[in-house]
């Protein structure tokens, strides 16, 4: 199947074929029919028909189950290398007909379970184990199911085209090199916004209104400005350089380390990897580049 | 795989069609006492597994279990060979396999053993209800096979059992297509056929008093179903066994084969040819429950029949070999007005006046005096019936004990007995003075089943009466019993014995009350469809289906039927498929979805309908837009029109939504 995003699940993609089960139940369907033959019993012949009917309308059962089911890609989780990333899968239905007792997952002996029966759509979240970092594409989907009976199998491999990044495994490397250590900083750091009240100081004409303390010059009539602090000074840099001697993974997962403690603080920071520069910054979507950066340098080298 | 649990709606379904499935086996007495312990233990075993009370027994316990097993069915039945052995053990390794359910095949291994084990009823009944019975069970089976494919949270047992009921009846059609054109093949081996040997029905030893404990059977013997009409009841004098040979009290067979060739399929020895047939021909089919015995029932005289192992002997009776161990189906023409042995064979007419050099004394002087008064045979044999009618004798089907001159003490002492004291001690007077006789024993009559079209004979209709040969007429049917009690010739036993002794030892017979209408017609009616039933579902064989596909059909090679069955199965399946997939439409809509869609189709006129994919808010801003005027009662709409159908806490309820409706309606006029 070319990979899509979406895909609903046809005649030409549904594969079946009897279980185990399926060819012992037909097995048990010879004998009946030969204790039909050797005891001349119509009953039993009918028994034996029956039970041989039962099996071929089960494969339509069965192919039913899975036609006209709609799965699409939802949204990923990045992961940590030796984590499960998660992926979620959208299942629904077309009109009125359930869906029950479906399998699906990328690995055959882990697969989820799922149904649809008065939902509309069903958000399955499938976990892929990850070993290494890089972008992860866990290839085609496996959808199956055995309902109803289990003598058969229907399935398909579906490619959603679903893929996620995964970051290097956090190896802790000590305190991040070059960033004021948080008892230094204190509360200091914990306040709000990037222009914090630092202090007073002398009005000059330059000074925008709006910095002037009013209060003080009523209470004193000294005219002086408040001054604001910022804290650009205190960038920290997460250089490729800081780890010399070391493998290159080694290097990426004290650096992922260092970036997952600096997220947690309000510092910003930049990272130079070879050939690769990213300027300080803060805030998740800064993180997510940084770690991104992280995830596919030199992947498959 | 230790941690495998079975669903607990296929575990319920499981054991519910256990039960079922070994109950008949136990209700009908045929496995022992150990094997029923076992299930029911097992059983509760299982359960407390279930309930996580008790675990699997051990491994050694259950190898313990099976080796136990094996050597009791071994010891108990002694023997491997037969249904019931086989029974027992399919039945044993069903239910100790309860006890080893570590994986979900296992479950699987289980629930397939069960269908077998259902199908084993069919081996001993073949009834409508035991039909019913087994569905009923495969369907629980099937329930619980549906169980372990289903996840978790959706098992509501009364679903699954819908569930698997509707897929049994998908199968239905095509288990017809199969049932009737794929062929019937001959056994491919001998298999031993039910170890349970009741011989019911006549016998070929008649002593005083057996034909009469037959009479309190109310079981079918036999069904006739005539080409054209019924003869009269009179005329229906259904010969089983010829009884040539009198010894102590009892009249038994000479075997009849010794008498010459038998007449069967393509063979045809020269006596066949040497019967009369003057005419009245008939043409009927029988449909006979097992027997387990050789003989077979007919009209005289009968043709020989066009069926493997069955023959005309030289009687003039129709035999099968081997026995009548399932019910048989064979089509006879019999002549009713016929002559046979004109000329007797001399081995034939030696036999047929023997008697013992001794005993029953009076009987034979009272033989010569009534010889000697008569001017020829015709008219001794007249004469004695004459005796019968006249003098005091008297029919009843609890007669008095005989002392070992069986033949003085009825006819010269108590003088009251049923048919097979009749008939016996006729033909001992017949054989008393040289008249070549002997007894014929079989069913006389029958009752008419104008609903199935058909006659039922019942082990009550058992008779015996005589023939006699006289010369230049050959062998002729005499019934003595007529001469005491026509009316059990002409309407049947039950007018000919005094109430309270026909069927009296059953308490509860339908036939018992023939006399209640209803009761008569109900019954007539059930019988009639069990009559179909066993004619052509239990006894659709391989003669009736290539009649039935020469009818339909033609004559057609196998390999047309061949092709025909395949197209018509995956013709059906092909159905069946389409019907399951056909894209089933959105549910139906709601009556608020019915007012808003009238509401829209209504402005749809004046070209504000709603737009395809337009949400209903959307649709009141787009109607406000157009028609400023009408800007407030159309948001009204919309709107009642989300909360009814939105909001929770808000019943469905259209009223809300039409006074709206109406409201905008009201308002469109007015501005117009």
């Amino acid at each position: 199947m070319p990979p899509a995003n979406a895909i609903t699940l046809s005649q030409k993609s549904i594969f079946i074929l009897p279980t185990r089960e399926g060819l012992m139940f037909a097995v048990l369907v010879v004998f009946m029919v030969l204790a039909g033959i050797n005891y001349q019993n119509s009953l039993v012949y009918a028994l034996a028909f029956l039970l041989a009917s039962l099996f071929m309308v089960s494969i339509l059962h069965t192919y039913r189950n899975l036609a006209g089911l709609t799965l699409q890609a939802g949204p990923v989780k990045a992961a940590f290398a030796g984590e499960d990333a998660e992926f979620i899968v959208i299942l629904s239905r077309l009109g009125e007909r359930t869906h029950e007792a479906l399998l699906l997952g990328w690995d055959k002996q882990m697969l989820q379970g799922a149904d649809l029966l008065e939902e509309e759509e069903d958000r399955v979240k499938l976990y892929v184990p990850t070993r290494q970092r890089g972008v992860m594409n866990p290839g085609r989907l496996l959808i199956q199911t055995y309902y109803p009976v289990g003598l058969f199998r229907s399935w398909s491999w579906v490619d959603l085209d679903m893929s996620t990044l995964v970051y290097p495994y956090p190896v802790a490397a000590g305190p991040v090199p070059g960033a004021p250590s948080s008892a230094e900083e204190g509360e200091m750091l914990q306040r709000e916004g990037a222009e914090d009240f630092y202090g007073l100081r002398q009005y000059h004409s330059s000074d925008p209104p709006r910095h002037v303390a009013w209060k003080s010059y009523a209470r004193t009539e000294e005219l002086l400005t408040k001054q604001y602090a910022s804290y650009a000074d205190r960038r920290v840099w997460l250089d490729w350089e800081l780890l010399t001697g070391m493998e290159a993974e080694a290097r990426l997962s004290r650096l992922c380390y260092w970036v997952l403690q600096l997220a947690a603080t309000t510092n910003e920071y930049g990272l130079r990897l070879p050939g690769l520069e990213i300027a300080p910054g803060r805030g998740e979507a800064h993180r997510d580049e940084v770690l991104k950066a992280l995830a596919i340098f030199e992947v498959g080298r | 795989m230790n941690d495998f649990q079975i669903p607990r709606n296929s575990l319920a379904w499981m054991l519910v069609a256990q039960a079922g499935v070994i109950a008949p086996h136990v209700w009908s007495l045929r496995l022992p006492v150990w094997i029923v312990l076992l299930c029911v233990g097992c059983g509760i075993w299982r359960v407390m597994v279930y309930q996580g009370r008790w675990t699997y027994p051990g491994r050694w316990v259950r190898v313990l279990f099976v080796i136990g097993g094996v050597v009791g069915i071994g010891f108990g039945y002694g023997t491997f060979l037969g249904v019931d052995p086989w029974v027992g053990l399919v039945i044993t390794a069903f239910v100790l396999k309860l006890l080893e359910m570590h994986s979900k095949r296992d479950a699987y291994v289980v629930i397939i053993l069960g269908y077998f084990v259902a199908l084993t009823e069919f081996l001993y009944f073949q009834a409508i209800p035991y039909a019913a019975y087994v569905l009923l069970v495969v369907t629980c089976l099937t329930a619980a096979l549906i169980g372990l494919n289903q996840t978790r949270s959706h098992t509501r047992p009364v679903k699954t059992f819908k569930l698997a009921a509707s897929l049994l009846l998908q199968s239905v059609p095509l288990m017809v297509v199969l049932f009737v054109l794929f062929p019937r093949l001959a056994p491919l081996w001998t298999v031993p056929i039910q170890s349970q040997t009741a011989r019911t029905g006549v016998t070929d030893r008649m002593s005083p008093g057996n034909i009469a404990e037959l009479t309190q059977s109310d079981d079918l013997a036999f069904r006739a179903t005539f080409e054209g009409p019924v003869p009269p009841q009179s005329e229906l004098y259904w010969r089983g066994l010829v009884l040539s040979y009198f010894e102590d009290g009892t009249w038994s067979q000479v075997d009849p084969r010794s008498y010459g060739p038998v007449a069967a399929r393509q063979k045809r020895p020269a006596w066949v040819d040497r019967i009369e047939r003057l005419g009245n021909q008939v043409r009927y089919s029988i449909i006979l429950e097992p027997t387990n015995q050789n003989w077979l029932f007919s009209l005289t005289v009968p043709e020989p029949v066009d069926m493997d192992g069955v023959y005309l002997v030289r009687d003039y009776r129709l035999v099968a070999d081997p026995e009548v161990r399932s019910r048989l189906r064979y089509e006879v023409t019999s002549d009713l007005d016929y002559a046979i042995d004109r000329r007797m064979p001399s081995r034939l007419y030696y036999d047929n006046t023997m008697l013992p050099v001794k005993g029953n004394p009076k009987a034979r002087e009272l033989a010569a005096q009534m010889r000697a008064a008569a001017g020829s045979h015709r008219d001794y044999v007249n004469a004695v019936l004459r005796m019968f009618n006249e003098q005091e004798f008297s029919y009843t089907l609890k007669p008095p004990r005989l002392g070992d001159d069986t033949v003085d003490d009825f006819l010269l002492g108590t003088r009251s007995g049923f048919c097979e004291h009749y008939a016996g001690s006729f033909t001992f007077l017949m054989r008393a003075v040289g008249i070549p006789a002997r007894v014929v024993v079989g069913y006389q009559g029958g009752e008419y089943n104008r609903i199935g079209d058909y006659v039922a004979v019942y082990q009550f209709d058992a008779h015996a009466w005589s023939e006699v040969w006289l010369e230049g007429e050959g062998w002729v049917r005499v019934d003595p019993t007529s001469a005491v009690a026509p009316e059990r010739i002409q309407s049947g036993l039950e007018s000919a014995v005094s109430s309270g002794e026909f069927l009296g030892d059953l308490t509860l017979s339908w036939l018992k009350y023939r006399q209640t209408l209803w009761i008569t017609e109900l019954r007539l009616q059930l019988a009639a469809i069990s009559h179909y039933w066993d004619s052509w579902v239990v006894g659709y064989s391989p003669e009736v289906q290539v009649d039935l596909l020469t009818r339909l059909l033609g004559n057609v090679d196998s390999k047309t039927i061949g092709m025909i069955t395949l197209g018509l199965f995956f013709g059906l399946l092909g159905i069946i498929g389409i019907i399951l997939l056909r894209k089933k439409p959105i549910a139906a809509l709601s009556e608020v979805d019915k007012e808003f869609l009238r509401f829209s189709q209504l402005l749809a006129k004046e070209g504000l309908g709603r737009r395809m994919g337009e949400g209903p808010i959307d649709y009141g801003r787009r109607l406000a837009a157009a028609r400023p005027d009408l800007a407030a009662v159309a948001n009204r709409v919309s709107e009642t029109y989300v909360t009814l159908n939105y909001a929770e806490d808000v019943p469905s309820d259209a009223m809300a939504l039409k006074q709206a409706v109406r409201a905008f309606r009201l308002r469109a006029m007015t501005t117009r």
